[in-house]
């Protein structure tokens, strides 16, 4: 158990380091990372790519049985806008993007600052009664909606939100009730949802769910979750109106703790969609259905020694994701682990639509062929008294990897927006990388805990028909200072190298390089479950689009306080 | 200036961990005493805000309770009406609401003088009839919707009377939102009666 918690700390020591600072919405965990490229187009889409993953994809592109109560966005997996039920408790959340003149508006006739926007939640989940409870939640995010703003109002009737006028990226509120105990927890939640979906011609395209429904259930091992959705679309320039009726979900039957004991372990489940749709909807599911049966398989021959594999099949695509990894015999406090990944599949996320349209024309968004993704690592920690030292290379090499095969690139001048037309493709060649990462830590008892962490990448191939060149190198430090148990202080300061989009725009779109500092405070009383908290996000950084038609990451402060019962 | 107050602010927070020990243990002190409070008294705008709004006056209530052994956790709120300088702003005034969050530190050397410090929230919102509503980029212009913004605050609070459940004193408040294209600078200056609870 000694080796496998330090072999836990080796790959998830880099996580947990920067797992202080709250993100500004459940979800969005990614802006409060150093350890990779996070380039932020607004809540509901970003590029998200951590360094030593491999590959030249985004996390959020690539579908895994993790994801299942993910949102599908277009062709992402996204934790925004999300419906687990949160403990029982009640909360609330506001903040916004620092720089509205509120008095200086008095005294600045010219060069007047943009309008700063707000996020805000509020919600409670009672106490169990008996096994049942019920919840509320209202939140939105309008931090970023500087991206398009100048297209998206006009787009739709009204403010395409619940609260405010700032046509935020997405904007939730849903109702519902549960029944917990030892062997079941289920629930079904109703709720109305405005949400502005990234696509893969760079629009953004409002959906406004009335309503959505979704159930859930967990018996046992088995998890069921099935949701309704009855979607409005909506153009009033084009003067377009659609509507998607869509039933999704899925059905997971997990390894339970007697499968865990054993030699072969074995997980497998269905995800499944179907659509019904009428209008202009802007994308098609081809048959408007998919179902994607998956399995999961590890074999434990000895317990240095560990082979997992899932794969999904149907019809249309497979998708084969597999690692073998060996922790060596080391002295005790140190551990080294040496593995191989390998991902193969015709598409990354095979839940999603097969063709978006752009006016007349059609884009498809699955592509001939296949991707093969090879990766081979070597990790290791080592622990001295109250400081550990960790580091992971690797080397990965790409063939076929997903890109976008751009035949026009389309300017609207009046609205500032770039689009593009074309079809998904492949770079049908070997694009090789090799990673380095160090990180240290260091804590006193519960009281202190330091990070500091860097790491490179060199990629070596076409790269510049991906969609997304990663930074090249990242540095990242890390405080959390927890005092008389009950106040915490958290930092996170940290540097990415240049990025770039190459193919959203006829000049590709460099995001440079930037340090960033996060904080945050919290007040905690243990004893009566109540906790206040104030963040400051993305203070130092230059504030920049991040993604083409995107909005601008600002600084920005949150505070929420939170009663548990 | 925000950087300079988070700064502040860890080292207040670590100097009070040089608090003597105590039987009660940290988590034991919290709400362990309460207090509310009412105030009143004037604002007075700093910097370029002085061109900007005239002196004005405040009033609201306060919560204060137990934190630490000297520390206290402070809750505000106030309520203020800025009238606008500068002619060219075609309404009366802005109603501004304020919320304080923040701590409280009792340092024995320099009693009754308690210096704290926290986080601030105004919410605005011009006073005006619908007629006479400025366009978005004219003068006062994003105040005809409901703005809201951050800041932090300093604070200097003299207790001169104590009796046993009653408080009346002096509190002095420096506040800066985070504003653009400068930051927003205030004073505040006020008298409070404070009554404990428990």
């Amino acid at each position: 158990m000694q080796i496998r918690s330090l072999i836990c700390l080796v790959l998830g020591g880099l996580a947990a380091s920067f797992a202080q600072i709250p993100a500004e919405m459940e979800g969005m965990e990614y802006e409060t990372r150093a350890d990779g490229t996070f380039l932020i187009g607004g809540p509901t889409f970003v590029f998200d790519r951590i360094l030593g993953a491999g590959g030249l994809h985004s996390e959020s592109e690539l579908w895994t049985p993790a994801k299942l109560r993910d949102r599908l966005l277009f062709n992402r997996w996204s934790g925004v806008p999300s419906w687990t039920p949160f403990e029982p408790s009640v909360w609330m959340k506001t903040g916004n993007e620092l720089g509205d003149l509120i008095y200086q508006d008095f005294i600045t006739p010219e060069n007047r600052p943009s309008n700063r926007t707000p996020v805000l939640e509020a919600g409670f989940r009672t106490p169990s009664f008996k096994g049942f409870w019920a919840t509320a939640r209202m939140f939105q995010d309008d931090h970023f909606c500087s991206g398009a703003y100048g297209i998206r109002y006009k787009m739709v009737d009204d403010e395409f939100s619940h609260f405010g006028a700032n046509w935020p990226f997405f904007s939730s509120a849903y109702g519902g009730f549960g029944y917990t105990n030892s062997f079941v927890n289920a629930s079904v939640l109703a709720g109305e949802e405005y949400i502005w979906f990234y696509t893969q011609t760079s629009r953004w395209i409002p959906a406004h769910y009335r309503p959505r429904v979704e159930a859930r259930a967990d018996v046992g091992n088995l998890s069921v979750t099935v949701a309704y959705e009855d979607i409005e679309y909506q153009n009033r320039i084009q003067n377009e109106t659609g509507a998607r009726k869509e039933v999704n979900g899925s059905v997971y039957y997990k390894c339970g703790k007697a499968c865990q004991r054993g030699i072969f372990q074995v997980a497998a489940g269905m995800v499944f969609r179907a659509v019904d749709d009428s209008g202009y909807v802007y994308t098609e599911l081809e048959e408007d259905r998919v179902a994607w049966p998956f399995m999961e398989l590890r074999v434990q021959p000895f317990t240095r020694l560990t082979a997992d594999v899932t794969f999904g099949i149907n019809e249309r695509d497979w998708l084969v994701q597999d690692s073998i990894e060996y922790r060596a015999p080391t002295p005790k406090d140190m551990g080294v682990t040496v593995g191989v990944k390998n991902i193969s599949g015709s598409r990354l996320n095979p839940l999603a639509d097969s063709y978006e349209f752009l006016g007349t024309r059609q884009v498809d968004l699955t592509v001939d062929g296949q991707m093969n993704l090879i990766q081979s690592y070597v990790a290791f920690v080592d622990t001295l008294g109250s400081v550990a030292l960790g580091g992971r290379g690797s080397f990965w090499a790409e063939h076929g990897a997903e890109t976008f095969d751009v035949e026009e690139y389309i300017v609207d001048k009046e609205h500032g927006l770039k689009t593009r037309y074309g079809n998904v493709s492949r770079i049908d060649e070997w694009i090789k990388g090799v990673t380095g990462e160090l990180w240290i830590n260091a804590w006193y008892r519960e009281m202190f805990r330091f990070t500091a962490m860097a790491g490179f990448e060199h990629i070596e191939g076409d790269v510049d028909n991906a969609e997304v060149t990663p930074a090249e190198f990242y540095t990242g430090f890390t405080g959390d200072w927890l005092l008389n148990k009950t106040f915490k202080i958290s930092h996170s300061l940290r540097y990415r190298s240049d990025a770039k989009w190459n193919l959203r725009s006829s000049d590709p779109m460099v995001v440079k390089g930037d340090w960033t500092w996060d904080a945050s405070f919290s007040q905690m009383f243990p004893k009566y479950g109540i906790t206040l908290t104030g963040t400051l996000l993305h203070v130092l950084a230059d504030e920049v689009e991040e993604t083409v038609n995107g909005g601008i990451d600002r600084l920005r402060f949150i505070c929420s306080a939170k009663k548990t019962f | 200036m925000y950087k300079f107050f988070l700064l502040l602010l860890g080292c207040l927070a670590t100097v009070s961990l040089a608090q003597p020990d105590s039987a009660k243990k940290a988590e034991d002190w919290a709400f362990s005493h309460a207090a509310v409070s009412i105030e009143g008294g004037e604002v007075y705008p700093f910097g370029d805000l002085i061109d900007a709004v005239y002196n004005t006056y405040y009033g609201g209530f306060g919560f204060r309770y137990s934190y630490w052994e000297n520390v206290d956790g402070v809750v505000m709120f106030h309520y203020s009406y800025f009238e606008p300088r500068p002619k060219e702003v075609v309404y009366d005034g802005v109603h501004q609401f304020m919320g304080k969050v923040g701590l409280d530190w009792r340092f024995k050397l320099i009693e009754p003088i308690v210096l704290g410090g926290g986080f601030a929230c105004n919410w605005t919102r011009a006073d005006y009839e619908e007629k006479e509503r400025p366009g978005f980029n004219d003068p006062g212009g994003t105040l005809t919707d409901n703005e809201t913004e951050f800041g932090w605050y300093a604070r200097m609070k003299i207790d001169i009377v104590k009796l046993e459940k009653y408080r009346f004193g002096l509190n002095v408040m420096w506040e800066e939102i985070w504003t653009l294209p400068k930051r927003s600078d205030m004073l505040y200056a006020g008298l409070y009666i404070e009554r404990s609870l428990w």
